[in-house]
């Protein structure tokens, strides 16, 4: 037991800065109904400043601290509330996971091209000297934390319970329009909030950066572990918050006491945020989660015209044709980029059937395409030919498909992407180093060979090859667009009650789904190891998941166009503009383009207009004209001032 | 004097436009009773009044002063309070946290007494959470927390629904000292016979236009509700 204290101690410090961090993320949930996916980042800026004012400028640590704190924080979340968000007022869950993800890619595009992408170390806040409690030593520092979490966790729930802004904090919450007609200003209160919520990100990060050192990614990632502690106070609760926050950062510490010896365990510790997020939202019973769900805009959906009900001949006989003609114009490397972005347009593809159909936000999709890879080199070492493995290996996603699908059949919206965010950190985690995926080599490797009779090795065969069977992947997805399936999902995504009403079972719909995006990405994932030969973890690392959705809502997720564009844009783009500032803010592109975009029906493709006629039907002669009352009937009261008594 | 007047008023959803060009008057310390038939716009006008749908064209004045393109939070400020349909309270929230929610800087025990002078029975419920009150409950603490700011002009969008008639007979009569008190009304009541007993004066709303205005006793005959209310008299 006494071996267990010292990691105890340490428990209670991180889970106390987990709670500071959880607690910000819930007041801003609550109150504005939009799950900032980019928390971690916020306190990530802020920290960054933090680091610049105390380290490049020299300033002593409490007015550092003060700017990052009580300045950067809150200025971002000014930021977020009024430019970002504002302007989607009344728009899908699903819209908003896009929106912030794409201001967490952004904002950590920003912050390695300004600071580079090195950790950097930073001298402790608070003092470092320790006292002696029986059985254990304890710093200073720790009990700083603790009490710092505890002072601001009881302040918090003083100013919602007593303050006069508190409640009507509350009262937003509850009903923002009924805020208005009482005579308070909505708006000023949710950006009050997010000013309050932005700050504890803040506070958050700038007590982590001397314990983890400042990095753009560790920070936005660490401070994403606070997404367990959230769900386990159902994203409502601040003291459930503040105790789950407190249980996750004990069981870290617990398991890393735990685990030293055992190699294979050695990604449980870091992981342990992710399965409790993970376990949460999938064993929950139905109803524990109730998302906060604002009022619709007047008319937030209404003009949508339809998108993807016609199977896009045009675009795939264009598609085709020129990437039939391409190869004779590229050389060697061109040839590889070309045949990678044929690869990616699979990828997106079978994402746009998750994300653009049935609009479901899946946050782990590189999973299947890593799973697709490392399956089909496994086969092959086994002597399985080239063909039947990759086809096998892409059958062997299926059932993992099935395995996210269980969020998606339970949960919506959010808690979906919540929980698929959790399933790919928890897998890049603990199965990438397994002998399911790379092994302790991290890296597998994939010869190519001959397959029906055309030996792939040549560059030229094998991107011929691949062209094949992406067209085929991309009229399967097609195909399922315009079916009864896709009809059946498009309802699902617009009203679940309406189609189960209709005796479509939405279950089997959503698994199917899932399963054949999970298919197809793990043939394009087989397809681009093959390209490469070599796939290592850092390949298809799990942000890439983000990114790739913040690239199609970009470019537009409801159809083929959309995901050739993304293709293009994240993989041929950064050969042709080759300079190192095109590479660095490509990230920022896309973040920024998607919080711009996430509304719009179908991204960039969508932009390019099309004949409407739906003006001129509303200016059509049914419509009934204004009718004014003749003024003589009315009672003289009522009349207008100048008429009574005339 | 004319407490608030409305002139051409267009409001809808997205494409769908539902008032098409409204003209109403409301007299200063008078009842207006809005009828109509389902879809007819009433809740959409009212909602437009107060500031949660905006207008597309036409004024509203209030005690002569343009509001059409105030926020919703201002007008309530300016003394336009709406009641809406559905119970207008925060559930989550106590009686006395749900008092306590205005603009102003006013004495909560004045507001609590205020309340408990209209219905009595809140003042025993000061703690409960205003979601486990009874629907009647609710509805008297959606009228009370809705005069914490002290009006000038009160919007009720069908206060009654859902209500036992005893109930019914309470909170209407309640609409009745606000009128005493000199308050202007609007009133949209399913229950057409009580609210033309009630009222001043008349509006009937067919289909987002204003088609008939009047005094009660014009509506006496019963034909104009057979023409736009289906005989619903």
């Amino acid at each position: 037991m006494r071996e267990y204290l010292p990691f105890i101690v340490i428990g209670l410090a991180t889970g106390s800065v987990y709670a500071i961090a959880a607690m910000g993320l819930t007041v801003t949930y609550t109150t504005s109904g939009v799950f900032n996916f980019a928390h971690g980042a916020v306190g990530m800026i802020a920290t960054f400043v933090f680091y610049s004012l105390r380290v490049d400028a020299g300033l002593p640590t409490a007015p550092a601290l003060a700017v990052a704190v009580l300045g950067v924080g809150p200025a971002v979340g000014i930021v977020i509330d009024r430019v970002l968000l504002r302007r989607l007022e009344g728009a899908t869950a699903a819209t908003y996971v896009v929106v912030s993800l794409g201001l967490l890619v952004a904002l950590q595009g920003v912050a390695i091209w300004v600071y580079g992408p090195a950790t950097r170390t930073m001298a402790p806040i608070f003092p470092h000297s320790t006292f002696r409690l029986p059985g254990v030593n304890v710093g200073w520092d720790q009990v700083i934390l603790v009490a710092i979490a505890a002072v601001t966790g009881l302040g918090l729930a003083v100013f919602f319970r007593f303050s006069r802004l508190g409640i009507q904090t509350r009262a937003v919450v509850d009903d923002p329009g009924l805020t208005e007609l009482e005579g308070l200003d909505s708006k000023r209160i949710t950006t009050f909030s997010w000013m309050l919520g932005c700050a504890f990100a803040a506070l958050a990060g700038v007590l982590l950066a001397p314990l983890l050192g400042v990095d753009a990614v560790l920070l936005t990632l660490l401070a994403i572990q606070v997404f367990g502690a959230a769900v386990i106070g159902r994203l409502t609760s601040l003291p459930l918050t503040y105790g789950g926050a407190m249980v996750i950062g004990l069981g870290q510490a617990l398991a890393t006491k735990f685990v030293t010896g055992h190699q294979s365990l050695a990604g449980l510790p870091t992981s342990l945020p992710f399965i409790i997020l993970f376990a949460v939202l999938v064993f929950s019973p139905r109803g524990f989660f109730q998302e906060v769900v604002r009022a619709k805009g007047a008319g937030s959906r209404t003009g949508r015209r339809a998108i993807g009900r016609r199977f896009p001949w045009p675009v795939l006989l264009g598609l085709v044709a020129v990437a039939l003609a391409v190869p004779a114009r590229l050389n060697g490397s061109q040839l590889l980029t070309a045949t990678s972005t044929l690869g990616f347009v699979l990828v997106f593809a079978s994402l746009s059937l998750l994300i653009g159909l049935s609009r479901q936000v899946s946050l782990c999709h590189a999973v299947f395409v890593v799973f697709g890879a490392t399956t089909l080199a496994h086969l092959r070492t086994m002597g399985v030919p080239y063909l039947p493995a990759l086809l096998l290996a892409a059958l062997i996603m299926v059932p993992v498909g099935a395995v996210v699908a269980i969020p998606a059949i339970r949960l919506s919206g959010l808690f979906l992407a919540l929980a698929t965010f959790g399933f790919g950190i928890l897998a890049q985690n603990l199965l990438f180093l397994t002998k399911f995926a790379f092994g302790a080599g991290s890296v597998v490797r994939i010869p190519r060979s001959t397959v029906l009779g055309i030996d792939l090795a040549g560059d030229k065969s094998f991107y011929y090859f691949v062209l094949a069977l992406v067209i085929l992947g991309v009229v399967a997805v097609e195909a399922v667009r315009v079916t009864r399936l896709g009809r059946v999902l498009r309802a699902l995504a617009d009203s679940p009650t309406a189609t189960e009403s209709l005796g479509i079972n939405p279950t089997a719909a959503r698994v199917i789904v899932f399963c054949i995006g999970a298919f197809l990405a793990a043939v394009a994932g087989g397809l681009l190891g093959t390209l490469t030969q070599v796939v290592n973890t850092s390949t298809f690392d799990f942000f890439q998941s983000l990114v790739w959705v913040t690239v199609l809502v970009t470019t537009g997720a409801a159809t083929l166009g959309g995901s050739v564009l993304a293709s293009l844009l994240l993989v041929t783009a950064p050969t042709v503009f080759t300079s190192a500032t095109f590479v660095q803010l490509q990230p920022v592109f896309f973040g920024v383009a998607a919080m711009l975009l996430a509304q719009s029906p179908n991204g960039l493709v969508g932009l390019v207009p099309r004949p409407d006629f739906t003006a001129l039907a509303d200016r059509s002669a049914w419509r009934t004209p204004s009718r004014r009352l003749a003024e003589r009937s009315l009672p003289s009261e009522l009349a207008t001032p100048a008429r009574v008594g005339a | 004097m004319i407490a608030l007047d409305i002139a051409g008023l267009r409001s809808g959803y997205g494409r769908a436009e539902v008032l098409h060009g409204v003209d109403l008057r409301v007299p200063a310390g008078k009842a207006v009773a809005l009828l109509g038939s389902n879809g007819a716009g009433k809740t959409t006008l009212l909602r437009t009044l107060a500031g949660l749908n905006p207008a597309r064209a036409g004024t509203i004045r209030l005690h002569g002063a343009a509001i059409e393109h105030r926020p919703a939070h201002a007008r309530a400020r300016a003394g336009i309070c709406l009641i809406p349909e559905g119970r207008g309270i925060f559930r989550r929230l106590t009686v006395r946290e749900n008092l306590a929610m205005h603009g102003g800087k006013k004495n909560l025990d004045e507001v609590i007494d205020r309340a408990a002078s209209l219905f009595p029975v809140l003042r025993e419920r000061l703690n409960q959470q205003a979601g486990t009150l009874s629907g009647g409950q609710q509805q008297m603490l959606a009228l009370a927390r809705a005069l914490v700011n002290d009006p000038t002009v009160v919007l009720a969008d069908e206060l009654s629904v859902g209500l036992a008639p005893v109930v019914v007979d309470e909170i209407l009569e309640a609409l009745n000292v606000l009128r005493a008190e000199g308050k202007s009304l609007l009133i949209v009541e399913q229950y057409v016979e009580r609210a033309v007993a009630m009222a001043d004066y008349v509006y009937i709303l067919n289909k987002g236009t204003v088609v008939f205005v009047g005094e009660p006793r014009q509506c006496a005959s019963g034909a104009v509700f057979e023409q736009y209310l289906g005989g619903a008299a």
